[in-house]
């Protein structure tokens, strides 16, 4: 447990200045064919400071909780701007904006806290469970992994925040052989919360399980896929990985100043008037998103932005220095991986709003398409050009499903394929474990409805 | 030991970073990150625990210690664990300790300089130019002592030309170096890449579906050949997945390929001294020829698989050159792909893969014909190294890594 007040601290401030107290913590534990590979569990704290004066921060931190290591990282952070300040043109008249809030949670389970050996035990029985009913696998990997995130924040402006934010996931990875080839097939249960919230009993994913291998052998069955532009259903995995990548980081306002294609929108029309994108803060029709962020690590308080509205694009997504830039408000985006990360402008929960349809009447318009069901990877780049590799498929022929299909990749321009979405499925699932890599790796919320649209898809 | 481990090691490090910041072709940010860890690992009744804080306070460690423990009596049991055999113990040490920050301030101006006067369209979203060093102490209970103590310079850049409403994809591009004697846009690939980028604002997809060759450059060859060494790792031999465990002293890519691990070697600046599992490490032969050496097994994987220990950590890795010259290359393409970023989803397990070409050029009737978007190359990883063609006489040093330029045919392209 960090120390949730702060306030003590503030008079080591003289300008601009964040502080943050943090502690990571893990869990790991892998099983492969049954022999635990790793059984491992870490924490990384420290606190750490950074300051801002005339356009340049400064950044120190310390795995020092002590008072004398608080007023050092201070100290170092302001130093170290002033370097800044002495070496570069100043840029006089820079002020942040001045935005303040409050707020504590704590979503720690309620549950009794279990001991590694029942972890293991857990493991052993999905393993188990998977080896007595489908011999014929040649590879079964299960991993557990927990990630608590916990802060403390003060600001000069006034913010004070508290978060413990935890994550628990579950991997199940299985591998079978089809004419000498491995074909393989992962998926992932779990999120927000510790693992207690998630997997007190193996036995509530053997029905998964057993979905997860039907799928897995329809597709060492698999055919290549047709290769070019085609009319396909994207569902909750690829939906949320295209609102992200492809999207997503085109509007984060530090890469709109890098040159993102999306600076060239704003107003304008991007996508179908069916699709609305927003980065979720918090809460999705009440209810808990993937990664809550209430206040962010500069200390303001978290909204919603709206991405795109009705198909307009109206918001980019901004920390304080972004907002001063475009004369705009911060939107609550600014968070950091580490104790000893600065904060970046980062996604918290990004997905297209549910639209109207079901899946059913979704498949049953395609003639000749796909139903792609999971992503394995994605990248996009400031074109809003993107891939996502697709480990799992199904044909479309005259509106029903057909033949799985092997491993592809998907590609297009986002802000071109979001002009052709004419369908949206009416519900809504986040996926369970998205993480997202700029300068620092970071936990995110990413999901929403199946959408129909046409992207390019590889083959043969 | 005391606390009833059967075996035991423990690395304690400690460490600073100093990092110049420049965003959107401005500084912004000077960061300074001081640490120090402690990871501990104990068997005891041939079960494992593994831990690691950052905390190295008395109590902090005796508590480690206690949950550590703990974690090995809750586990299960696996004749392959171990630990490292003796050895002599030694010191290494490669660096400097302290960073020239103004020199490194100095070096990151004329870099911005650089590039705004010599690719006046090219925006740097972000560069960053930091110096790390530290210390780790390797310690064992068969009485394994090892010290190390590094010092070293990274610089990284990312960055996108435009003109007008014209953008260009993404680039990025970076090298390490014990010392900043170098301007910086003279390492690894950064001039090449600025200027490839600038050239990319305005692309044309390729004329039609075809199946070529294609030419990946030093900076995109880990897209594919990560796939093959991890077709030598612990993770796969062990799994069973692994499409080379039979075939040790055969063939496994084309012959004119040779690559290396040589984290000792003088030549890059990256490397290290000990293994993660407590070795003195060595210098390395993975592939000569085409013909495999060596997996690259952990003491872990090796009891686990019956297979031969690796004597480093992998990594650190040259391709040797080879005697075409770059434009020979380029001369000997009827149609094909200078590929110099890959965008591509993970390859199956059996190695099919396919992916977009990013920052790349269109090859026709052995010329560069203009940059491409939109276009996708897939294939068979193992297939392909197979097919090679060429491999350059050119290299590019990135500091931790030196590769070449490498022709492969048979690659489909839509």
């Amino acid at each position: 447990m960090i120390n949730k007040d702060l306030n003590k601290y503030s008079s080591h401030f003289s300008i601009y200045t964040e502080l943050r107290m943090q502690e990571n913590r893990n869990n790991h534990i892998s099983m492969v064919n049954g022999d635990v590979m790793g059984n491992s569990v870490s924490s990384s704290s420290g606190v750490s400071s950074r300051v801002y004066n005339d356009g340049n921060w400064g950044f120190s931190s310390s795995p020092d909780f002590s008072d004398s290591a608080v007023e050092y990282v201070v100290k170092n952070a302001s130093d170290n701007v002033l370097f800044m300040n002495k070496r570069k043109k100043k840029q006089c008249g820079f002020i942040l904006p001045d935005i303040s809030g409050h707020h504590e949670i704590d979503l720690s389970t309620q549950r009794v806290r279990n001991d590694q050996k029942q972890w293991i035990d857990f493991l052993r029985n999905i393993d188990d469970y998977i080896a007595s009913k489908y011999s014929f696998l040649s590879s079964r990997t299960v991993v557990l992994s927990g990630l608590d995130m916990e802060k403390s924040l003060l600001t000069s402006a006034g913010s004070t925040s508290y978060s413990m934010t935890p994550r628990g996931i579950m991997y199940i990875s299985l591998t079978m052989n089809n004419n000498g080839e491995p074909v393989d097939l992962m998926d992932v249960f779990g999120g927000l919360g510790q693992l207690e919230d998630h997997f007190l009993d193996p036995s509530h994913f053997y029905s998964d399980i057993d979905i997860l291998v039907e799928h897995l052998q329809k597709k060492s069955n698999g055919i290549y896929a047709d290769a070019g532009l085609k009319d396909v259903i994207l569902d909750a995995d690829l939906a949320g990985i295209l609102a992200h990548e492809a999207i997503g980081h085109t509007t984060e306002a530090d890469l709109v100043l890098g040159g993102s294609v999306a600076g060239e929108f704003m107003g304008e029309k991007v996508a179908s008037e069916l699709v609305t994108l927003v980065d979720y803060a918090n809460t999705m029709n009440k209810q808990a998103c993937p990664v809550p962020v209430y206040i962010d690590d500069e200390g303001t308080p978290s909204e919603d932005t709206v991405i795109i509205e009705d198909g307009s694009l109206k918001s980019f997504m901004h920390n304080k220095d972004s907002a001063r830039h475009f004369n705009t408000k911060p939107t609550g985006n600014a968070r950091a991986y580490a104790f000893s990360d600065e904060p970046l402008i980062r996604m918290r929960n990004t997905a297209i709003h549910p639209g109207t349809s079901t899946l059913e009447e979704m498949i049953s318009s395609i003639d000749n398409g796909y139903y792609l069901m999971k992503s394995s990877n994605g990248q996009a780049d400031s074109t809003s050009e993107f891939m996502f590799g697709v480990p799992l498929g199904y044909e479309i022929k005259g509106g029903k499903l057909g033949n799985a299909i092997k491993d592809t990749t998907i590609s297009g321009v986002a802000f071109d394929v979001l002009k052709t979405i004419d369908m949206i499925s009416s519900d809504m699932t986040w996926s369970a474990g998205g993480m997202c890599g700029k300068k620092q790796w970071i936990p995110v919320g990413m999901g929403g409805p199946a959408i129909k649209c046409k992207v390019n898809i590889g083959g043969r | 030991m005391k606390a009833g481990a059967d075996k035991a090691q423990c690395i304690y490090s400690s460490g600073e970073k100093k990092e110049l910041n420049v965003d959107v072709g401005e500084f912004s940010l000077f960061r300074t990150n001081a640490n120090h860890g402690i990871s501990i690992m104990v068997i005891k009744d041939q079960k494992k625990g593994s831990l690691s804080i950052n905390k190295i306070g008395k109590d902090d460690i005796d508590e480690a210690i206690s949950t550590v423990l703990n974690m090995a009596e809750s586990s299960m049991p696996d004749d392959a664990y171990d630990i490292s055999e003796y050895q002599e113990a030694e010191s290494f040490s490669k660096g400097d300790k302290e960073p020239a920050l103004n020199i490194m301030y100095d070096r990151m101006e004329e870099f911005m300089e650089y590039s705004s006067n010599t690719f006046p369209t090219t925006i740097i979203e972000q560069a960053i130019l930091d110096f790390s060093a530290g210390t780790s102490y390797f310690r064992n209970s068969n009485g394994v002592s090892f010290d190390e103590t590094e010092g070293s310079y990274s610089f990284s850049v990312m960055f996108t030309s435009k003109e007008g409403k014209d953008i260009s994809s993404f680039n990025s591009a970076g090298f390490s170096s014990l010392d900043i004697d170098l301007p910086l846009h003279k390492g690894g690939s950064i001039n090449r890449l600025l200027k490839e980028s600038a050239a990319h604002v305005r692309t044309k997809t390729v004329p039609n579906k075809f199946t070529g060759d294609i030419i990946v450059t030093p900076d995109c060859i880990m897209s594919f050949m990560g796939f093959i060494l991890g077709n030598l790792s612990d993770f796969r031999l062990i799994a069973g997945t692994s499409l080379f465990r039979e075939l040790m002293n055969k063939q496994i890519v084309h012959e004119s390929l040779s690559i290396h691990s040589k984290p000792l070697s003088d030549n890059l600046s990256g490397g290290y001294f000990i293994t993660s599992d407590g070795y003195k490490a060595e210098d390395l032969t993975i592939i000569e020829n085409g013909i495999l050496q060596t997996f690259l097994l952990s003491l872990y994987g090796s009891k686990k698989t019956g297979l031969q220990r690796v004597s480093n950590s992998g990594g650190s890795l040259i391709i040797d050159s080879g005697e075409t010259a770059f434009e020979d290359m380029i001369q000997s393409v009827n149609k094909g792909v200078l590929l110099s970023r890959f965008s591509g989803g993970s390859p199956s397990d059996n190695g099919d893969f396919s992916g977009v070409a990013k920052n790349s050029f269109y090859i026709e009737n052995g010329k560069v014909q203009y940059p491409i978007s939109e276009t996708m190359v897939s294939g068979n990883i193992v297939d392909m190294f197979q097919k090679v063609k060429h491999v350059s006489k050119e290299e590019v040093n990135f500091g931790d890594e030196i590769f070449p330029w490498i022709q492969f045919e048979g690659i489909t392209v839509s």
